[in-house]
């Protein structure tokens, strides 16, 4: 049965760790394993501290939407800010292993998810989905 | 997260025990840096009681081992558990970083 959770944060980098305990137990129920309730809270906590850094440049009277999303055999998270735009799949991945501190952010909410999708259509601000097959099996078309 | 520091011998050992994030992570990197800037310094960060990393917690450590190429120091990071540990691997760090399983083969390495 699909079922939908939602809620607000401020751009606060005091909010990551109680965004990832709510999205371990979340996800925890929901019958994903700890190896990937552990790639989703990195993820997800990826995409809030570059939305906190870059998006609200540490403005923290910003905000994030945060949604999880369950289908049968997936999650998706979607987090949605009203900073500045910046599409992150348009952004160069690093050179690994970096050289330099920084920049592993984006590549880790990358190559964690199943699939990451920027939505174009939010003019406003970013809308970012994060998918995550449930046992690793991509769903039937 | 807390952070407790101490001498053995002339290395400096920061035992860490939390969760190391974007939010967490700058206050180690202020601890970090005082011991950097003093040459042929030598440090060990003992990661037992660290249950999850970040990149800005990783990008914490790329910082302090650069310090401690150029000022001929050494930084040894020890007792990554698993979670860590594959954080470390998913970005190639764990062939850049000195990685210990324990304290005191973390000590000996700092001796080399």
């Amino acid at each position: 049965m699909d079922a939908e959770i939602s809620w607000s944060i401020p751009a606060d980098s005091a909010e990551l760790a109680g965004v990832r305990a709510r999205l371990r137990a979340i996800l925890g129920s929901a019958g994903f394993d700890d190896k990937a309730v552990g790639e989703v809270l990195l993820a997800v906590d990826e995409r809030l501290s570059n939305i906190i850094r870059h998006a609200y440049a540490g403005r923290r009277e910003g905000r994030i939407d945060l949604k999880v999303f369950f289908q049968p055999h997936q999650a998706r998270i979607s987090v949605r800010d009203y900073g500045e735009r910046f599409n992150p799949l348009k952004a160069p991945l690093p050179q690994l292993p970096p050289t330099q501190p920084g920049g592993l952010g984006n590549f880790l909410t990358r190559a964690l998810m199943d699939e990451v999708h920027y939505d174009e259509t939010c003019t406003d601000g970013n809308l970012l989905h994060l998918i995550k097959y449930l046992k690793n099996k991509k769903p039937a078309a | 997260m807390k952070i407790s520091e101490r001498k053995n011998g002339e290395v400096v050992v920061f035992e860490l025990a939390g969760e190391l994030d974007f939010h967490t992570s700058p206050e180690l990197r202020e601890k970090m840096q005082a011991v950097s800037q003093k040459p042929g310094h030598r440090m060990i960060v003992n990661l037992k009681k660290v249950s999850y990393i970040d990149s800005s917690g990783l990008a914490t450590f790329v910082e302090a081992l650069q310090k401690a190429k150029r000022s001929g120091g050494k930084l040894v990071l020890t007792d990554l558990a698993v979670s860590v540990k594959s954080v470390f691997e998913i970005a190639k760090l764990d062939k850049v970083f000195t990685l210990a399983a324990s304290e005191t083969e973390a000590l000996s390495m700092t001796a080399a």
